[in-house]
Formats: C-alpha cells, sequence, structure tokens
C-alpha cells in the first residue's frame, strides 16, 4: 500500500532552485513538501580540517557522481562529464558561490545573433533584477558596488572578499591594458549572517564550506524554510511525476532507506533537479497523454543543453603571490570583450575570471593544468619556484544552445541504486564557441604579460581537460521561451503542456551568457515562487498554460 | 555517520568513501615499509632543506589510503591491498640491492612499462608528502612564498595576513555594458548566417529541436 500525502506545491529537489521556490513560498503560507534524493550534510563531513583535505577532493568531494558512486548519486553516460551533489543543498553544497548576473544583453542574443538555437528570453534584465536583489538578500552577498561594466547593484550584506596577491597582480595587468575589472561579487560571508560565520579566507572553496560563509542552501534558504513548515524529505527519490487530465498530480518517490515507495499528491508541481535531472525526471515521467515524457510534445525537453566554454590559463610568476589564499574561483573578473563583435570571427563573448591554486599538494600535480612537478632529481627545483607564484585566469565563454547536445535516458542498462536509468548527456563543442576561447587564451596571455614577470605557462587548451567543456555549468535542457515551439515553459516557468508543472532551476535559463549562472538560476526560482504565491487560484484553475502575452501578471 | 557506524561494526562495504582515509589502515610488513619508503625517497628526494619521505612517515600516508583488503577499491587512489603488497613485493627484489641511481633506473622503468600503477604512487607520494607537518615547516622556513601556508584549510583560514584591494588602481577601472534598449542586430560572417535558427522577428525559422547539421569548418 502506498502512503500518500497532500499538499499545496510540491517541489522536487533541494539545491539552489528548490530551496529557493521553498522558502519564498512558505514565506507566504503555502503549504510546501520538498522531495530530496539525497541526505543532509554534516559540517565536518567536509575535508578541510584533515591533513589530507588535498587527496579528498578526488574522493567523497570529487565533482563527478560516477567517481563518488554514493548511494544518493545518479550515474551519467555519453561523452560529457557534468559537475553535481545530490543532498540538501544540491549542488550548492559543492560549488565556490561566484555571483555575478547576467548583463541586459544575455536576454536578448536572438535579436542580436540567433545562430542555432539562440531565441531571445522571455523576460529582459530590468523584469528580473529585483528578483536578482531579493535573492542577494536571501543569501548575504559579498559585493563591491560601482563595477561600471554593469547595472547598478545593491550593496552587498558584507564588502567583496579580498583581492589578495593575486588580485593585486592580475589587477595591475588588466588596469595596465586599460581593461575593464572588477572585484568578484560572491555568495561568501564577509559579514556573520544568522548562524553562517564570515570567510575566513581558507582558499578551499570548492570543496564546500564548514563555515557556512558560502551561501549552499543548506544553510541559506532551508533553515527559514523549515521555520515556516516546509516538510523537508530526505533520501527521497522520485522517480515519476503523475499526470490526470492533462495536469500534475504529484509524484511518486522511492523512500532509499526502506525501499518503500511513496506518493505526494498537490496542486502545483515544480521541478528544480538541475539541468540533468530535471530532464531525466521529465523523460521518466513518460505515461498516458504524455508518451515522449512530461512537458516534451514539442521534442525539446532535454535539448540546448549549454556548459559555457572554457579554457583554464594557469601563469605562474617570479614573485609570490600566496595564492592559497583566499577566495577560490573568483578574484575578480575583466569583462572587457563580453559583448559580440563579429570582426573577431564569432558571436557572443566570454569573462576572463581570475581564481587561485589551493595547496602544496595541488602544485605539485600540476595545478588545473596538469604541469605536474617532475619527481627525482629535478622536483624540489620546480615546487619551490611555483608553488605560492600562481593566478589562474578562465576563460569562460558563452557557448551557443545548440539543440543537439542534450540530455536523454540511457538505454544501455546504466542506472541508479533503484533501477532508474542513467542520464545520458552529449555535448559538442561548436565552431563558434571554439574560436572564441581561442581568441580568449590569446587575452588571457595579455593580461599575464602585461601583470608582469611570468616564468611558466599551461593550458587546458580548448574546452577543458577532459575534451568536451567542464560540466561546471549546466545550463538550458528545458528552456523558458517565447513560444510552445520554441521553448518548454513559458516567461513563468510554466510548461506549456501542464499548466501546473513548473521547472525552476538552471533547465530553465534561454541562453548561458558568459558568467557563473547560479545567481541568475535562483533569481529565476524567486520569480517563479513569487507568481505562484500571488496566482495560486488562477494557475490552479488554469487547464491550459497561457500564452506569454495571455497569462496573467505578477 | 553512516560511514562511521559502518566502520566500528566491522562492515564488509561502506557506501561512502571514509574522509581521512581508513581509519586503522592497512598493516604493512618492514620489507614492505621499506621498500615504500625507498620508492618515496627517489620520488622526492630530501634536501635543500626538505625532509626525506621516508623521516615523515610517508608509509603511514599510504596505509590510510590503501583500500583494506575488506573493502572494494572503487574509490580514489584505486589500490587494493593485496595487490598493492605484491606490487611492493615484486618491487623489493629489484630496488632492494640497488644503489640510489639504480633505483632511479627501476622506477624510470617501471613508469615506461606501467604508467598507471607509477603515476597512481607517485600522486600518493605527492599528496601524502606534502601533508607532512614536517614538510609543511620547510615550506614554511625556506619558501618566501609560503611563509604562511598551513597544513589544512580550516580551522585558522588566512584572514590574519590577507591584502585587501587597492583603491588607486580600482579608482582607474572603466568599463561599459549594452543597455536592454540598445541591443541590435549583428551582421553575421556568412557561415554563422547560415546557422541562424531565428528569424529576426523571433519567429523560429528552424525547427530547434532537429538534429543540426555540422557547423562549417568543424
Amino acid at each position: 500500500m502506498k502512503a500518500v500525502t497532500e499538499t499545496d506545491v510540491l517541489v522536487i529537489g533541494a539545491g539552489a532552485g528548490g530551496a529557493a521556490v521553498s522558502k519564498r513560498l512558505s514565506d507566504g503560507g503555502v503549504k510546501v513538501v520538498c522531495l530530496e534524493q539525497g541526505p543532509w550534510l554534516h559540517a565536518m563531513e567536509h575535508a578541510h580540517m584533515y591533513d589530507s583535505w588535498e587527496i579528498e577532493r578526488n574522493r567523497a568531494w570529487s565533482w563527478y557522481s560516477n567517481v563518488r558512486m554514493m548511494p544518493e548519486d545518479y550515474p551519467t553516460t555519453g561523452n560529457a562529464a557534468p559537475m553535481m551533489m545530490n543532498g540538501v543543498g544540491g549542488s550548492t553544497l559543492h560549488y565556490a558561490g561566484a555571483w555575478p548576473r547576467f548583463k541586459p544583453v544575455d536576454f536578448r542574443k536572438g535579436t542580436e545573433h540567433g545562430v542555432e538555437g539562440t531565441i531571445d528570453w522571455p523576460i529582459s534584465y530590468e523584469d528580473l533584477e529585483p528578483y536578482y536583489a531579493i535573492n542577494d538578500a536571501e543569501i548575504g552577498v559579498a559585493r563591491r558596488v560601482g563595477d561600471p561594466g554593469n547595472p547598478p547593484r545593491p550593496e552587498g550584506w558584507g564588502p567583496a572578499s579580498r583581492g589578495g596577491r593575486v588580485g593585486y597582480k592580475m589587477g595591475s595587468g588588466f588596469d595596465k591594458l586599460g581593461w575593464h575589472w572588477w572585484p568578484a561579487d560572491n555568495a561568501i560571508l564577509t559579514r556573520q549572517k544568522n548562524n553562517r560565520l564570515p570567510c575566513n579566507d581558507c582558499g578551499f572553496c570548492l570543496g564546500g564550506c564548514p563555515r557556512h560563509s558560502i551561501a549552499s542552501t543548506d544553510v541559506s534558504y532551508w533553515p527559514a524554510a523549515l521555520a515556516n513548515g516546509v516538510e523537508l524529505r530526505t533520501n527521497a527519490r522520485v522517480e515519476r511525476i503523475n499526470t490526470k487530465n492533462g495536469k500534475a498530480t504529484g509524484a511518486t518517490y522511492i523512500d532509499r532507506d526502506t525501499g518503500a515507495r511513496h506518493e505526494v499528491n498537490a496542486k502545483i508541481v515544480v521541478v528544480a533537479a538541475n539541468s540533468v535531472g530535471t530532464p531525466r525526471l521529465l523523460l521518466m515521467s513518460a505515461q498516458k497523454g504524455h508518451p515522449d515524457g512530461l512537458a516534451n510534445s514539442n521534442g525539446l525537453v532535454g535539448t540546448h543543453l549549454m556548459f559555457h566554454s572554457w579554457s583554464f590559463e594557469d601563469y605562474w610568476f617570479d614573485e609570490p603571490l600566496e595564492g592559497f589564499k583566499g577566495p577560490e574561483p573568483a578574484v575578480l573578473y575583466s569583462q572587457q570583450f563580453y559583448d559580440t563583435d563579429t570582426s573577431r570571427g564569432f558571436v557572443n563573448g566570454f569573462s576572463l575570471q581570475v581564481g587561485t591554486a589551493l595547496g602544496a599538494a595541488n602544485s605539485a600535480l600540476g595545478t588545473n593544468t596538469g604541469n605536474i612537478a617532475p619527481w627525482g632529481a629535478g622536483h624540489r627545483e620546480f615546487f619551490n619556484s611555483h608553488f605560492g607564484r600562481h593566478a589562474l585566469v578562465y576563460v569562460q565563454g558563452e557557448d551557443l544552445p545548440v539543440a543537439t547536445n542534450r540530455v536523454t535516458l540511457d538505454t544501455t542498462g546504466v542506472t541508479d541504486s533503484d533501477g532508474l536509468p542513467a542520464a545520458h548527456v552529449h555535448y559538442d563543442l561548436h565552431e563558434n564557441d571554439r574560436r572564441l576561447i581561442e581568441w580568449g587564451r590569446s587575452r588571457a596571455r595579455e593580461a599575464a604579460d602585461a601583470a608582469g614577470g611570468v616564468i611558466d605557462t599551461a593550458s587546458t587548451g580548448i574546452g577543458g581537460v577532459d575534451g568536451p567543456p567542464p560540466g561546471w555549468h549546466i545550463m538550458g535542457t528545458c528552456r523558458m521561451g517565447n513560444t510552445p515551439e520554441d521553448s518548454v515553459t513559458n516567461k513563468w516557468n510554466q510548461t506549456w503542456d501542464v499548466p501546473n508543472l513548473f521547472i525552476a532551476d538552471a533547465s530553465s535559463l534561454t541562453t548561458g551568457a558568459a558568467v557563473n549562472p547560479t545567481s541568475t538560476l535562483q533569481a529565476v526560482a524567486v520569480r517563479a515562487a513569487e507568481y505562484i504565491k500571488a496566482r495560486f487560484p488562477d494557475i490552479v484553475a488554469q487547464t491550459r498554460t497561457p500564452s506569454n502575452a495571455d497569462a496573467p501578471g505578477m | 555517520m553512516e560511514i562511521l557506524i559502518a566502520t566500528q561494526l566491522g562492515a564488509t562495504q561502506v557506501s561512502k568513501p571514509p574522509l581521512g582515509g581508513w581509519g586503522r589502515g592497512v598493516q604493512f610488513t618492514d620489507e614492505q615499509a621499506a621498500v615504500l619508503d625507498a620508492v618515496a625517497d627517489e620520488i622526492i628526494p630530501g634536501g635543500d632543506g626538505f625532509p626525506a619521505p621516508s623521516s615523515v612517515n610517508i608509509v603511514g600516508f599510504f596505509a590510510r589510503y590503501v583500500t583494506p583488503a575488506s573493502e572494494e577499491a572503487k574509490w580514489y587512489p584505486f589500490l587494493p591491498e593485496i595487490e598493492f603488497k605484491a606490487r611492493l613485493g615484486k618491487l623489493a627484489g629489484k630496488l632492494m640491492a640497488r644503489d640510489p641511481l639504480g633505483r632511479v633506473e627501476v622506477l624510470r622503468r617501471l613508469e615506461a612499462d606501467d604508467a598507471e600503477f607509477f603515476t597512481r604512487v607517485r600522486d600518493v607520494v605527492y599528496y601524502g608528502y606534502y601533508s607532512r607537518p614536517e614538510v609543511i615547516r620547510a615550506i614554511n622556513i625556506h619558501l618566501e612564498a609560503g611563509k604562511d601556508y598551513r597544513y589544512s584549510p580550516q580551522p585558522f583560514g588566512y584572514s590574519d595576513s590577507m591584502a585587501d584591494w587597492d583603491e588607486a588602481l580600482l579608482s582607474r577601472v572603466t568599463g561599459t555594458y549594452i543597455r536592454t534598449q540598445d541591443v541590435r542586430p549583428v551582421d553575421l560572417p556568412d557561415d554563422l548566417a547560415a546557422r541562424r535558427a531565428v528569424k529576426r522577428s523571433g519567429v523560429p525559422d528552424l525547427p530547434t529541436a532537429q538534429p543540426a547539421p555540422t557547423p562549417s569548418g568543424a
């Protein structure tokens, strides 16, 4: 016999999007149940206080579910390796909290060029800005206002993270060239907020944060959501979203502790399982009336996957930079080459983001680019001349949304620990994006040379270490758009096929811009939650998803 | 918690890699430990104020990260106890009677013949050596760039010695961005114009879910 729970809104996934939706809905008294296939993470499960913290990055703190192989993880097949975590907090448990915003032009790339699957967003930067601001306040952004390369942003909860010697060195390089640069916004506390301690510049951001300075949602949104009365069920793996007469009725999930199946019935269902997990679940939910999966009558679920295009450029200098200190991935950024200039031979642009280097073992083992200290007689000289003298420049490009870059269900029999099919992920870097990164690599080198004193360099080359761009940022597989022909949801994150089924994670992003996506996906999720809250009776009464023009406003 | 309970109960399979390595660690014989010390001392020779790996208990680090025989070696560094000890035994005969130059020759041959195994051992030596307090102390003393370096990121962090931004530099920053109302169509190179899926009106030209032809030049 199945246990059944009734609620107003069912949220699937407790990560960046699901936590924001759960909290904002419950602020307004909406009854919410959230299902998360992973567990809570305890602060002592971080590796930061172990002498062997660096080797642990390859084990429980690997970015790849196929490497961790924990019971809450689900595997992926295909030619790309997306970086994902499962647990309360989702992949924010394992991100560094770089917190740039998309720019106004990013919402109008269809108008600007329309190459491949590029379309305009159905909303503008100005539409989203109030929700960026709400979200920034919720998570406690660290920010220095005044960046002339972006629209004005509100004051942060605290000042920008300090730049250290790496910030000074690369800032000097950009300054010498007269290029734009600015201290990075980070979702890292520089001032205490509730029970979260301010950052103490320990440098190991990509292993989560035991001080709770980084705004993973287990410490940012969830405490307030739980206090509001949200019922969060962990180790609850959804196997299918259920429908009846064209509307979602809830979901069936497997309790991973007992193996028992349960149902949650809801008036509205919000999926926020990330850009791999969301299309996987929608495709697994094929059923009567939805033979190709939910919200997939136009065949677009899983398509237009974006990762950003990347190159990591390591530079070593003739002076101490102490890159083991401070925010790991985002000290500062330059957006000098952010906008399209087709005389370069490509559309879109890139950010040059400056990062750091972790510890001594990582330095010996090649930093970010495989520049490994030799063993034997030459080891000491190499190590001593490289350790603590490094800066990383990420060339982070906007990649085109391409229909054939997509998530499907694995058909080779690979499953998760409950027998549900793995996600198959296919991604090929577009020629436009290859040109963009090649051009960007030269600009990164120009900046390092302007900073002065480069003694050694190494690069991942175009696309990252393993050929396809590393899936740091997974976006766009259930995008919002303008019509039922060009997208999976309308401008309010409402799926075109099922009016009471919403998607509120990075799969909603229409294009990926050339910046880290979490602040934007979370702003979109906050906006969707505010809409559901404001229009709950209208949405529940709808039998068809309205067009963008006909949908009731906020 | 799941790991701790499993370890205490002596369960044969745990669901997550234990943080900090396998608590009890594997036990090496004196000969196995001597081989490991000898290998590590050639991989990172001591000197210039830095200790030899054998003097900082590199063997103890391996003991934590070699997977005990009772467990499946499914996590990094993928060194199962029985197989690893057998390999050390084979190396003993080739290595221990040689002088340092001869040992380097043996290791170079191993690197050429079994790169995967050699690389894994080398990497654990690097991870282990650069985690030892004596080595961190050497870094602090002998490297200007490492004078503040600590053996773990927490609990201290580095706020006590983190430099702030340079206000003079920041005062000179310039930049711009395109406002929403200023976004205009760009002239596309021919190869990209052919790949445009959407008319300027925003109406799709091509069915976007169809497989796209290979981009020119790809």
